[in-house]
């Protein structure tokens, strides 16, 4: 005699499911010193692992649901995680969507051309004055320009 | 000496420097001419869809020459400080 009280409960919807938001949580690895160059492939493969044990757990609550119980835990779980892999895919695909002309930047060896912004306080200033250094100060033997997106 | 540089008014870079402890200047650069002159131009890059700078990184010297520069295929991928102190410590 087959009840639902002996059939098996899967585990791999919420393994998988798991391993999906942990791949979401690994995009922030850099900002605790983890080497950042490897982040984006950890965080996609993370996330596609885990979405394929959750459609293993769906398969076996779907397709052999004579052995496995947990088809409505499964669903959400795979509901979940499917959100989560969307997530990193597109966050993947935008942090890497970058313009890729910046041919005509200054390469090693090219001098830069001088400007003149104003800084955070206002006050206009020119890249021959950042050289030239600040009162009591000595002057920089030389400058790392940081362009950066903002919106920080 | 850093010197950044983005898109940023002066008052939000101000508050991002102050929140962050740095005393290098920071730089605004709204309608991106700097940006733009340097090639580094990322169109409708922001949130809102404005126009940004990429991330990128110049090491010059007093002559206003390039001696190291990094331009990130990410914007999660940051620099590697050994490279940029190996080329720091080159400029004499």
């Amino acid at each position: 005699m087959t009840d639902t009280t002996t059939r098996k409960r899967t585990l791999a919807p919420w393994v998988g499911l798991f391993l999906t938001v942990l791949g979401a949580l690994s995009n922030g690895l850099p900002f605790i010193g983890f080497p950042a160059a490897s982040v984006p492939w950890i965080s996609l493969l993370l996330s596609l692992t885990g979405f394929v044990i959750v459609l293993l757990g769906l398969w076996r609550a779907f397709g052999q649901s004579t052995v496995y119980a947990g088809k409505l835990s499964a669903s959400i779980a795979a509901a979940f995680s499917l959100l989560f892999l969307a997530g990193a895919i597109d966050f993947f695909w935008s942090a890497r969507h970058i313009p890729a002309e910046s041919a005509a930047a200054p390469q090693v060896g090219q001098r830069v051309p001088d400007f003149t912004l104003p800084d955070s306080t206002g006050h206009s200033v020119s890249l021959t004055q950042l050289f030239s250094g600040s009162a009591g100060k000595e002057p920089p033997k030389g400058l790392l320009l940081i362009f950066y997106r903002g919106y920080w | 000496m850093p010197v950044a540089i983005s898109v940023d008014a002066s008052e939000v870079s101000e508050n991002l420097r102050r929140k962050q402890g740095y005393t290098f200047p920071f730089l605004s650069d709204p309608k991106a001419d700097v940006i733009r002159r340097y090639e580094l131009l990322h169109p409708r890059g922001s949130p809102e869809g404005t126009d940004i700078s990429r991330p990128a990184e110049f090491l010059i010297d007093r002559s206003g020459t390039v001696r190291w520069e990094n331009f990130t295929e990410d914007v999660r991928v940051r620099p590697r400080a050994d490279e940029l102190l190996a080329a720091a410590s080159a400029i004499r």
